[in-house]
């Protein structure tokens, strides 16, 4: 493969600009095009000759925003590219873009088909600032193995990198019933990981597909009342956890019951430290001044009156 | 053509042995080779390993490894218990390392990475070991034993370990040695001079936990079998529920279990039973789930302990035992009943007593052991 030394101009409309090695191909943004009006193209496609005319190896956009206002396009022709010089010529003009997970796996599905493992990991990653030993190289290589719509969940922010390991593990028909928690919330990852891990565990646990398990733990209906985003996953992801422990949930929140009762009205705070391993309960307060803690001292004193401390001791024993 | 035998299942895999080059006229490298002929494994590769060879690398798929090593550390080691927990306070003597069999909850997957097999093939510098060690005060009492790192008799048909150790272990009166296996294998009986020094064990499971979650290992019948012939021969013997496993259909599953075992042993047969719950560090679990893609038990309600060991929400655990303690009760068992690496409040909840009431878990166990 060669570079022309020479520049050459050709008409918009001679360039073909339908390569798939255009993987990341968006149109010229207002800035590109004022700047083109007002001082010309500074820097030249890169193209190739083709049957028909010219293939366009890289300077979509700048083409896009030529091809707008009628104007000639300056050329550099490359000589002599395969389908991965192609890719290569094209990630190096676009080397000064940010890059998001869905720019890097359409970028790896352009070289998967044209290159090994080995290389697909130990050259085309690090150009799209990956290491290949890195945790993100081994989820990014593994999205190339799901199904297109949810690599299109990737590509539109829908759905975190890291949501790849629990959706492998489920079945089609699992990965179906979870694909609506994504349409329209930005999932942040631990949420995302969290929950499809907890909803995959849950039809484990349950013998159930996941599917029953959004219906029976409410999930679905969340779904439908039109909460905001944030509310909404929120929800969802108390539902999931409720759903994966139900015990544990069951005995936090009648942990959480008795100790308000006790605590109302006071600063002390209380909390089950050990997952009920032990039938105990930490009480936590901040003082600043000795009135503060006077006040903590009598507080104390009426809570352990209270008769809802059996409660908290016997949580989750035999004779709870 | 020679008609080859075949050796038992569990052994069956091993493809290769490596022996160091100081163990290569070891007792147990006798054995082993000697053991070997005759068997479809008689012409498996044997490959000395030189002293400056820090490590030995077999990777060969499904196939294992076995591995004659010199081993330079020390043998008799303290059970690594916790603190929050009330440990048997049992003794190991440390013979290998990894095991020809596959159960889908050993925490030696997360030991052990490769395929390899080790005995400590200098049994002479083991029992100079213990020697020193039991014979300081013959009036102090161990329980001992093998299975810690590895399966006390998975090896036996090969290597005749712990019927050397047996025979060994008849000089001092102050030790108790557990066998704990899933191998059915007798041989070392032959040994014996006391046959209230030697306490056989086996671990139990409910019918179907044996079934889909242990591989290459005896059927339960015949571990209840073996458990007979041992009683029957004058030795008492020691079950173990561990791990007790909480899947759909539990109940009746450990129901059958425990019915069954009191078809070939009595109560007073039995030293002593544990009973624990399936517990894990938290990267066993992974790893669990790369091995053994159907096991499901591992999705339940596991919370981290106070180890830090992920264990079943404590109502559950409690459950089950409760449920199991009720039926062995049911069949005349008491006192010999006890929980591995439970705490004060499980057993109290259980059994309506702790260890603290009785001086101690170790302390009684011990006592059990040497048939008081
Ligand atoms: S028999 Fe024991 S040591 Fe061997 S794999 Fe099973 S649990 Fe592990």
């Amino acid at each position: 493969m060669q570079l022309s030394k020479e520049i050459i101009t050709a008409s918009a409309d001679s360039i073909d600009d339908t390569g798939s090695h255009l993987f990341w191909r968006s149109n010229a943004n207002e800035s590109l095009s004022e700047s083109i009006n007002e001082f010309g193209q500074a820097a030249p496609i890169l193209a190739s000759k083709s049957d028909t005319g010219f293939k366009l190896i890289a300077g979509y956009s700048r083409l896009s925003a030529l091809r707008q206002t009628n104007q000639l396009v300056l050329v550099r022709m490359v000589l002599d590219a395969d389908d991965r010089d192609m890719g290569l010529l094209y990630l190096a003009d676009n080397a000064h873009r940010p890059l998001d997970d869905g720019m890097r796996l359409a970028a790896l599905r352009y070289f998967q088909p044209i290159s090994d493992d080995k290389t697909l990991k130990t050259d085309i990653l690090p150009r799209l600032g990956i290491k290949p030993k890195s945790k993100d190289a081994k989820l990014l290589l593994s999205w190339l193995d799901m199904p297109d719509n949810w690599q299109a969940h990737l590509a539109a922010g829908d759905v975190p990198l890291a949501a790849c390991t629990p959706l492998n593990r489920m079945s089609d028909q699992d990965r179906l019933a979870v694909e609506p928690l994504f349409a329209g919330f930005s999932w942040s990852r631990s949420n995302a990981v969290n929950v499809l891990t907890w909803l995959f565990e849950t039809s484990k646990m349950t013998l159930k597909p996941i599917a029953d398990i959004l219906q029976q733990s409410g999930m679905t209906n969340i779904l439908q009342q039109g909460l905001s985003p944030k509310d909404a996953i929120a929800r969802l992801c108390a539902a999931a956890k409720t759903a994966r422990y139900p015990e544990l949930s069951s005995l936090q929140n009648r942990f959480d019951r008795a100790a308000t009762g006790i605590t109302a009205g006071t600063r002390w705070r209380m909390v089950q430290p050990d997952n009920f391993e032990t039938g105990g309960a930490e009480l936590i307060i901040q003082v600043k001044n000795e009135t503060q803690l006077k006040k903590a001292v009598e507080d104390l004193e009426i809570m352990a009156g209270v008769p809802t401390w059996r409660e908290i001791w016997t949580l989750g024993g035999k004779n709870d | 053509m020679t008609k080859h035998v075949e050796l038992p299942v569990h052994l069956r895999k091993i493809a290769h042995v490596f022996v160091d080059e100081s163990m290569q006229d070891s007792p147990i490298a006798r054995r082993v080779r000697k053991q070997l002929i005759g068997t479809t494994l008689e012409n498996i590769p044997w490959t000395t390993v030189s002293p400056d060879s820090d490590r030995v690398e077999f990777d060969e798929g499904d196939a294992q490894a076995l591995y004659l090593k010199e081993y330079k550390g020390k043998f008799l080691r303290f059970c690594p218990g916790t603190r929050a927990y009330h440990c048997c306070g049992y003794r190991i003597i440390h013979i290998g390392e990894n095991c020809p069999m596959a159960c889908s909850y050993c925490i030696l997957q997360a030991y052990f990475q490769d395929r390899i097999l080790k005995i400590w093939a200098n049994q002479d510098d083991l029992f100079k070991e213990l020697g020193d060690g039991f014979g300081a005060d013959p009036n102090t009492r161990y329980r001992v034993g093998t299975g810690e790192f590895t399966d006390s008799l998975a090896l036996e048909h090969l290597t005749g370990y712990s019927h050397d150790l047996v025979s060994f272990l008849n000089d001092y009166d102050n030790v108790v040695l557990e066998l704990k296996s899933k191998a059915v294998d007798l041989s070392w009986m032959q040994a014996t001079k006391r046959t209230d020094r030697v306490l056989p064990a086996w671990s139990l499971n409910a019918p179907i936990i044996n079934e889909q979650e242990e591989f290459d290992v005896s059927t339960l019948t015949e571990r209840l079998e073996a458990a007979r012939t041992c009683a029957q021969a004058g030795f008492r013997v020691c079950l173990h529920f561990d791990p007790v496993i909480h899947y759909p259909g539990w109940r009746t599953g450990y129901a059958e279990i425990i019915d069954q075992i009191f078809e070939y042993v009595k109560p007073e047969d039995i030293a002593y039973m544990s009973i624990g719950s399936f517990r894990c560090m938290p990267q066993l679990t992974p790893i669990i789930a790369n091995n053994f893609p159907d096991t499901n038990y591992i999705y339940n309600e596991f919370v981290p302990g106070l180890d830090g060991k992920a264990r079943l929400l404590r109502p559950l655990r409690v459950e089950q035992f409760s449920f199991m303690v009720d039926r062995l009760r049911s069949h005349g068992m008491d006192k010999q009943l006890y929980f591995c690496m439970e705490s004060t409040e499980v057993w109290q909840e259980v059994f309506g007593y702790s260890p603290s009431d009785f001086g101690g878990l170790g302390k009684r166990l011990m006592a059990q052991a040497f048939g008081e």
